[in-house]
């Protein structure tokens, strides 16, 4: 039951695991208001803290400025794959964040769907229903990707070669940073 | 009540009541709402092939003839475990019932529908961070003068 630290991650792993039991996999997102003064959850913290609290300055003190009690509320997907067992996890507590995920979530219901990715070419459902289509499909928006990588790797570098052009390319960055 | 639940509303009724569970949470002040979405599937179904056919090709689930619709669900946290005379803010408990909506998405509904969808739990999810502004435009201009000059 893996927790994925970024959003992108989850949502490419969701993916592969609609994409393999589309049928089963179903998405479920839990948005939880954490209630300070009665929840069971509160009352671990106030403990963790009363003893984090106790040990450096040997009173008891209130849990009021602490970052694990500004946690207010928090947004939790996971992708749950009952034959496979698989469940992937992804949360967050920042309010910029929703839409973009809501967004993934879009994404991720078109593949439910068995609709084409908004974002790969529309050649794919002509194809679609020969079985055969997808890894030819993928193959090539792998070589796309590479020749595009390739492609940007180049343009600062001219005539040198790619992995010593690369690392130029990182120090330049470095310096315009500075 | 878990009947129900098979009465899918319309995605426009869907919109409209879906703020409204967002709301009762909030008037509370802390709970929990849940969202689901998975592919709809017909219990006799026209389009799952035969056994046979299964055999054939195992995957055949993973490249229906057409696409299917969506289900989404929304539900608050009304749990009966907790219902008990001793527990703190347990008329409360009692008071709130279990309410569970649900909506089918066509697949070419389904762009529209995740765009107010996303409107709707932005405007809902309150309680949830607020972006610090500051330090991200000062990231954003150092990232962007380090590509120019790279």
């Amino acid at each position: 039951m893996p927790f994925y630290p970024s959003n992108a991650e989850w949502f490419e792993q969701s993916s592969m695991l609609i994409k393999a039991h589309p049928r089963t996999t179903r998405i479920t997102s839990k948005y939880t208001v954490i209630d300070p003064s009665s929840s069971n959850n509160s009352k671990r913290r106030q403990k963790k803290l009363a003893k984090r609290k106790s040990t450096v300055t040997g009173e008891n003190a209130t849990a009021t400025d602490d970052p694990l009690t500004s946690v207010v509320a928090t947004f939790r997907l996971t992708t749950y794959d009952p034959v496979s067992g698989t469940n992937l996890q992804y949360q967050t507590d920042k309010a910029a964040e929703v839409g973009r995920l809501v967004g993934c979530l879009g994404r991720l219901a078109r593949t439910m769907a068995a609709l084409p990715d908004a974002t790969t070419d529309f050649t794919l459902p002509a194809e679609s229903g020969t079985g055969i289509s997808t890894p030819t499909v993928e193959g090539g928006n792998e070589k796309k990707l590479g020749t595009t990588v390739a492609a940007t790797m180049e343009k600062p570098i001219g005539p040198n070669s790619g992995a010593g052009g690369g690392g130029a390319g990182g120090k330049k960055k470095k310096k315009g940073k500075k | 009540m878990a009947k129900m639940v098979e009465n899918h509303l319309s995605n426009d009724e869907f919109f409209a009541q879906l703020p409204k569970l967002f709301d009762a949470n909030g008037e509370k002040g802390h709970g929990s709402i849940y969202l689901h979405q998975k592919r709809y599937i017909h219990s006799t179904d026209a389009d799952t092939p035969s056994t046979t056919k299964q055999l054939d090709d195992p995957l055949w689930d993973t490249h229906p003839e057409h696409p299917l619709p969506i289900v989404i669900r929304a539900m608050n946290s009304k749990s009966d475990k907790w219902d008990g005379p001793n527990r703190p803010g347990v008329m409360d408990r009692k008071e709130s019932k279990k309410v569970k909506i649900s909506t089918m998405v066509q697949p070419d509904q389904l762009d529209v529908f995740y765009a107010r969808y996303a409107e709707v739990c932005k405007m809902s999810m309150t309680a949830l961070k607020k972006r610090d502004r500051k330090k991200r435009k000062q990231k954003k201009r150092k990232a962007g003068e380090g590509e120019k000059k790279g």
